[in-house]
């Protein structure tokens, strides 16, 4: 389900959010586009985790207005949306199989679901060696595949991925990259945090994100087009500079 | 050994306590409150007196009287005893039932007029609490002493016959029967508010709460699932420490045991639902290890374990009610040692259930808070 008026699966406006004296959110405007991978590219500090968890329905704005797959955040779409975490929060005394089993019965799937979803996803990211082992054995590559599984066993609509590549070496980032595009193709959308230019264009689209707000959107090349830069992370610079932050 | 290196990791810990300004507060804190409360009940001072009935007897010319009326003049000058009088031996047997009075000190004469000698004493408690038991029944040999003229040899209690009203047999239990009752609550609370409290910080530090709080699962959810998980674990820690000290150290179970359980069950679930609200204040494994001392010897000390709850300082009654030790241990010696059924430790039990609701209360208000 979407917002049918306007065709987004996250529709932000004017969202403010201070923690103490730090403004996380200043102003923070975002539309996400049903079925596409967008990318929230900024540095540390940016806002980008803020966002996702005002996404998830983790902490609630101070100002602005936003709405997720077509109602407010929170439980009423909670089960639509998966979200993985910067880090591999996982039941590390538990194996990958049994982590899986627990997220997908809090998502209130049935123990066939589970039990098929979970071979069909072990395959896919390729874990299967992996699955009857304890978390706390796993490599920090095969951690972080474990978690993206654990998001994904329920089939959400909307994926949240905060910072999913970081810490995992090219091999492994090339092939989360390429399951991302691979949900894409099954009407999935992604929302990924990172602050890797690079991987902007791996990306549908590429949200600037800097000081609590979005600096600018759309596809790598209309942003280094837009910036008359030859990189992204040039263009980004560039924005930052325009916009005397 | 290189200075430098140690001088550094030495550095490092300082620096650390530095930032943590809350386990820094615990270590001040945490020792303040134990010491000031062992300083206060280890002291005499402030304590409230044990109330004991006498029967004053009837003065008639030629009678016996005097010698009880020394007694009892002896005995309303020994401390930390308050000495009150009743109509009659069946009011004041009633008033230790009731739990009006800590006890009953009956004397008789022997010979009549001026012969006349302090006969047998006989000291009735409640039988419950030793605690409360032995001050009185030494208050009263040593004022018989002072009346007989003789000196009381430390131990002995000569002359004294002891009847304890609530149990079902007058023998007096062993040690290891009185002390059993707070022996299973202690353990019972410590261990499951370790594993709770412990395992609540590692829910939240290893994101995995996070995760779940950004799930469909509700607050009210999330503990129930954490109350079914820890009561079974708990549970067979209680069955264990209760199967030992029945079976091994041969403390007493006059009553029925499956109410034993009953009582600990309650306490469990108000202690998981404790462990999940105070968790949330740590930050880290240290901070939760420093909350046990905060949260379980104040307990151990107002429960009427090692003192009794009535001697002592009446604001700390007033916390001993608040605290669901006191409740626990109350109803499990009403159920091991006087073989107490349902109805007599029904008030414990619904004081141990408010608890444990007002906990659950505490524990999905936290939760919920963390959502938004």
């Amino acid at each position: 389900m979407t917002d049918h008026a306007t065709g987004l699966a996250v529709d932000a406006k004017e969202l403010g959010k201070t923690f103490a004296t730090v403004r996380a959110l200043d102003g923070f405007t975002l539309g996400i586009r049903t079925g596409e991978v967008l990318g929230l590219i900024g540095p540390n500090g940016a806002g980008k985790s803020t966002f996702i968890r005002a996404v998830a329905g983790l902490l609630s704005p101070d100002r602005g207005t936003i709405a997720v797959l077509g109602r407010s955040p929170g439980m009423a779409v909670a089960a639509r949306i998966g979200y993985m975490t910067q880090s591999a929060a996982l039941y590390d005394d538990l194996s990958v199989r049994e982590n899986l089993a627990f997220f997908g019965r809090v998502y209130g799937l049935d123990r066939s679901t589970v039990h098929e979803r979970t071979d069909r996803l072990v395959r896919l990211l390729r874990i299967t060696a992996d699955v009857d082992r304890p978390v706390h054995q796993l490599s920090g590559g095969q951690r972080q595949l474990a978690n993206l599984a654990c998001a994904m066993v329920h089939e959400p609509q909307l994926l949240l991925l905060d910072e999913p590549t970081v810490g995992i070496d090219p091999e492994l980032r090339h092939r989360l990259w390429r399951e991302f595009a691979h949900l894409q193709g099954t009407g999935t959308t992604v929302l990924v945090t990172t602050h890797v230019m690079e991987e902007a264009d791996r990306c549908d689209r590429v949200a600037f994100v800097a000081d609590g707000r979005v600096l600018d959107v759309g596809t790598a090349r209309e942003l280094r087009e837009r910036a008359g830069a030859s990189t992204v992370e040039e263009a980004f610079l560039a924005l930052r500079r325009a916009a005397g932050s | 050994m290189n200075g430098r290196r140690i001088g550094a990791l030495t550095l490092r810990i300082v620096r650390t306590f530095r930032h943590d300004r809350r386990t820094l507060g615990l270590i001040v804190i945490v020792p303040l409150i134990v010491m000031a409360l062992i300083g206060y009940l280890v002291g005499d001072s402030g304590k409230q007196a044990l109330r004991i009935g006498v029967v004053v007897p009837a003065i008639t010319p030629g009678g016996a009287a005097a010698p009880v009326l020394a007694f009892q003049d002896r005995l309303a000058h020994r401390p930390g005893i308050e000495v009150e009088d009743v109509p009659s031996e069946a009011a004041g047997r009633a008033g230790v039932r009731a739990g009006s009075l800590d006890g009953l000190v009956l004397a008789q004469a022997t010979g009549v007029g001026p012969t006349a000698s302090l006969g047998p004493i006989t000291v009735v408690t409640p039988g419950l609490d030793v605690q409360v038991e032995t001050p009185i029944a030494f208050a009263a040999a040593s004022a018989a002493a002072e009346v007989r003229g003789v000196s009381l040899t430390p131990g002995d209690l000569p002359g004294i016959a002891v009847e304890r009203v609530s149990l079902p047999s007058n023998v007096r239990p062993s040690t290891i029967s009185y002390a059993a009752p707070a022996m299973i609550t202690v353990f019972g609370f410590l261990f499951t508010f370790m594993i709770t409290s412990v395992s609540f910080l590692r829910e939240r530090s290893s994101g995995t709460l996070e995760r779940l709080l950004a799930s469909p699962i509700r607050a009210r959810e999330i503990l129930t699932g954490y109350m079914l998980g820890f009561v079974p674990f708990a549970s067979i820690q209680a069955l264990i420490v209760l199967g030992y000290a029945t079976l091994v150290l041969h403390a007493q179970v006059a009553g029925p045991i499956w109410l034993v359980f009953a009582v600990l069950i309650l306490l469990v679930l108000g202690t998981v639902n404790l462990g999940i609200a105070l968790s949330f204040e740590a930050r880290t494994e240290l901070q939760v290890i420093q909350f046990i001392p905060l949260v379980l010897l104040p307990q151990v000390f107002l429960c009427g374990l090692f003192w009794p709850i009535r001697t002592l300082w009446p604001p700390l009654q007033w916390i001993s009610k608040l605290l669901p030790m006191t409740y626990a241990v109350r109803a499990l010696r009403e159920v091991m040692l006087a073989g107490a059924g349902l109805l007599a430790i029904a008030s414990d039990l619904i004081a141990l259930a408010v608890f444990a609701l007002a906990m659950i209360a505490v524990g999905t208000t936290v939760l919920r808070r963390l959502r938004v």
